[in-house]
């Protein structure tokens, strides 16, 4: 770590410092945005990710090496010191430089991987709880297969079989299998949704179904998936985590956070850095999504606020 | 009840089916064979097709199907490519590890779940219940396989408490013959249930603590307070009955989760269950084993569902009437 890097660490805190004011500012002229606030993990758990963002967006200034730089190969496994924040890893690469780098991963894994989620829950949801009959029983009985597989073991056999799988099939395999439960809840949220009188109006109104569902009943049903995003991002994450410290999640030698548990596992006894403070990362990335997610939920869905806990428990 | 339990026992089976089905498509579909890994080309043909034969792998996919949901309902689940063995043996070997460490990690999620939550509720508001929750909020946040390794490392490792894998001692305890090496088996297994028990137990807490908030505002507490019964009868008794009813749920949700952290921690802490059973056979491409190893999970996930269900509808007879008639 040199000047320069301290000083790009120092303004990432203040710029993620900054954006969480701005935003305060912002939403707290509405309603919602003031009860989202009053959440007491609401303002930590947006700073920590708008650091994490921060610092994944300026990996270049903030990490004193490159991410795949092998400093000395015959003197691996350092101690953190002023030079090495975090110390280095078993082919002596800077742990600080790597996480850094590997937030760009994990958070991007984790953010697109839900994106999928959602898009695919929500649209099933919809049109299972919008068009009923036929259509809800086929979608529901899918959904209940979906739920009973284990997704770890769907996930490891995918990848094992087919053998060295591109980093954005994987993120979309970790999507596709992560949206049965915002389908089930998109659902509910539907089937009460459609007989309110402002969509029986918009129908008679002439509206098709396609406008119906995506103008009038959708709105109206983004908070429950808006949480539910929140909550997911951190359980994609770990899946993550779980599948690259398997030896089948992101490939080597890419930073991601889970790889670079996996890294370090096996000299754990000789350096204990190498594991500790990639895994300290994700826990604290996944808290503060949990904690958003609370405190968006208090916001975003009053009539279950106080309600705790997220789905499952931390999947992997 | 009778019938809607037989219509859940129906789907269940049919989910069961459903899952087993993809399964052996999925694997079947994927590209090379489990002969054919790159690093052993030099078998010969002749070999090969004896294998292909003796294992039925030369039917066509079709027939191989029909052929596995024949030995399944039969109670056959093949044989293994890499262990040489019924896969049923293989599977059998591991359940009991599993269920053991699943069922140790079940007993601390919940036994310290509804005790912290039943103390965070109390103290709601105030420094124990911020601190705790925080705590146990950052402790369900962790990769378990990390959580795991962290433990090891500092009780195995550093303080040398517990012994740093495995199910018993290699050389004093190769059988679990003997009190001495039953005790030595718990001790091994102190470290993999503390993992899953504690990630597990600081989900149950939050979901107690706001089951037991509920509770503690309405009326029928506020009586029994009235009428002079102690606190902790209060609580414990009254309250806590009452709140114990959205936790039931957990207890069908913590199936799925015992699996999927059993994976990682099994592999971490080199328990031979079946999660490190399913996992290297996914690895060597032993196609029985992995459809056999989805087959009993998808069961137990389903079963766990059910088990909730049911245990739900005897708590709250409400559930019941509503559930016959849906």
């Amino acid at each position: 770590m040199n000047v320069g890097n301290w000083l790009a660490l120092g303004g990432a805190a203040i710029v993620a410092l900054a954006a969480v004011a701005a935003l305060r500012r912002r939403i707290t002229a509405t309603a919602s945005g003031r009860r989202f606030f009053r959440h007491p993990t609401a303002v930590p758990g947006l700073f920590v990710l708008a650091f994490f963002v921060t610092i994944a967006i300026a990996a270049p200034v903030v990490a004193p090496y490159p991410p795949y730089f092998q400093i000395d190969i015959t003197n691996p496994d350092l101690p953190p010191s002023t030079q090495f924040l975090l110390g280095t890893d078993p082919y002596s690469r800077d742990v600080w430089s790597r996480l850094v780098y590997g937030a760009r991963v994990s958070l991007g894994i984790g953010a697109v991987a839900m994106l999928v989620a959602a898009t695919i829950g929500t649209a099933v949801g919809a049109v299972a709880g919008y068009f009923r009959r036929w259509v809800d029983t086929a979608l529901m009985r899918l959904v209940d297969v979906g739920l009973a597989m284990p997704r770890i073991f769907v996930l490891l056999m995918a990848v094992a079989l087919w053998e060295h799988i591109a980093l954005w099939v994987l993120v979309l395999l970790i999507g596709l299998t992560g949206w049965f439960g915002t389908s089930r809840l998109v659902r509910a949220e539907v089937l009460s949704l459609r007989e309110r009188d402002f969509v029986v109006a918009a129908r008679a109104a002439g509206a098709g179904s396609g406008r119906v569902i995506f103008r009038h009943v959708l709105p109206n049903a983004a908070g429950p998936i808006i949480v539910s995003a929140a909550l997911g991002i951190g359980n994609m994450m770990l899946l993550e985590a779980g599948l690259s410290f398997l030896g089948l999640g992101v490939p080597p030698p890419a930073p991601s956070w889970g790889n670079m548990i996996a890294d370090g596992w096996h000299k754990m006894t000789v350096a204990w850095w190498a594991s500790t403070f990639p895994g300290l990362a994700i826990s604290l990335v996944v808290m503060a999504f949990n904690a958003l997610g609370d405190a968006l939920r208090d916001a975003l869905d009053p009539r279950r606020a106080g309600e705790e806990g997220g789905e499952g428990g931390g999947a992997a | 009840m009778a019938t809607w339990l037989v219509r859940r026992l129906a789907a269940s089976i049919a989910i069961v089916f459903a899952v087993v089905t993809i399964t052996f498509f999925v694997i079947h579909a994927a590209p090379g064979s489990p002969f054919l890994p790159a690093e052993s080309q030099h078998l010969t043909p002749e070999t090969l097709r004896r294998l292909s034969t003796e294992f039925g792998l030369d039917r066509s996919l079709p027939e191989q199907y029909l052929l596995f949901l024949r030995n399944v309902v039969r109670g056959n689940l093949g044989q293994s490519f890499a262990l040489r063995r019924p896969v049923a043996d293989a599977l059998a070997d591991a359940i009991p590890n599993t269920f053991t460490l699943a069922l140790a990690a079940l007993l601390i999620d919940f036994a310290l779940g509804l005790a912290l939550g039943i103390y965070q509720a109390v103290r709601a508001g105030r420094v124990g219940d911020v601190v705790s929750g925080n705590g146990a909020l950052l402790v369900n946040s962790m990769p378990v396989f990390w959580l795991g390794l962290v433990l090891l490392l500092v009780f195995g490792q550093w303080l040398r408490w517990a012994p740093v894998g495995g199910l018993s001692n290699p050389v004093l305890c190769p059988r679990l013959d003997s009190p001495a090496c039953g005790l030595d088996f718990l001790w091994h297994l102190t470290l993999p249930a503390l993992t899953l028990g504690l990630v597990g137990a600081a989900s149950t807490a939050r979901y107690q603590r706001a089951a037991m908030l509920e509770v503690i505002r309405q009326d029928f507490v506020r009586t029994a307070r009235a009428k002079g019964l102690r606190e902790r009868r209060v609580l414990l008794v009254h309250a806590l009955r009452n709140a114990l009813l959205p936790v039931i749920t957990l207890f069908g949700l913590a199936f799925p989760f015992l699996f999927t952290g059993a994976v990682l921690v099994e592999t971490v802490f080199a328990w031979p269950g079946m999660g490190r059973l399913a996992v290297n056979a996914i690895f060597q491409r032993d196609y029985p084993v992995v459809t056999g190893a989805a087959l009993l999970t998808s069961a137990m996930v389903v079963l766990g569902n059910l088990i909730a269900d049911v245990l739900y509808a005897v708590a709250d007879p409400r559930i019941r009437v509503r559930s016959e008639t849906a």
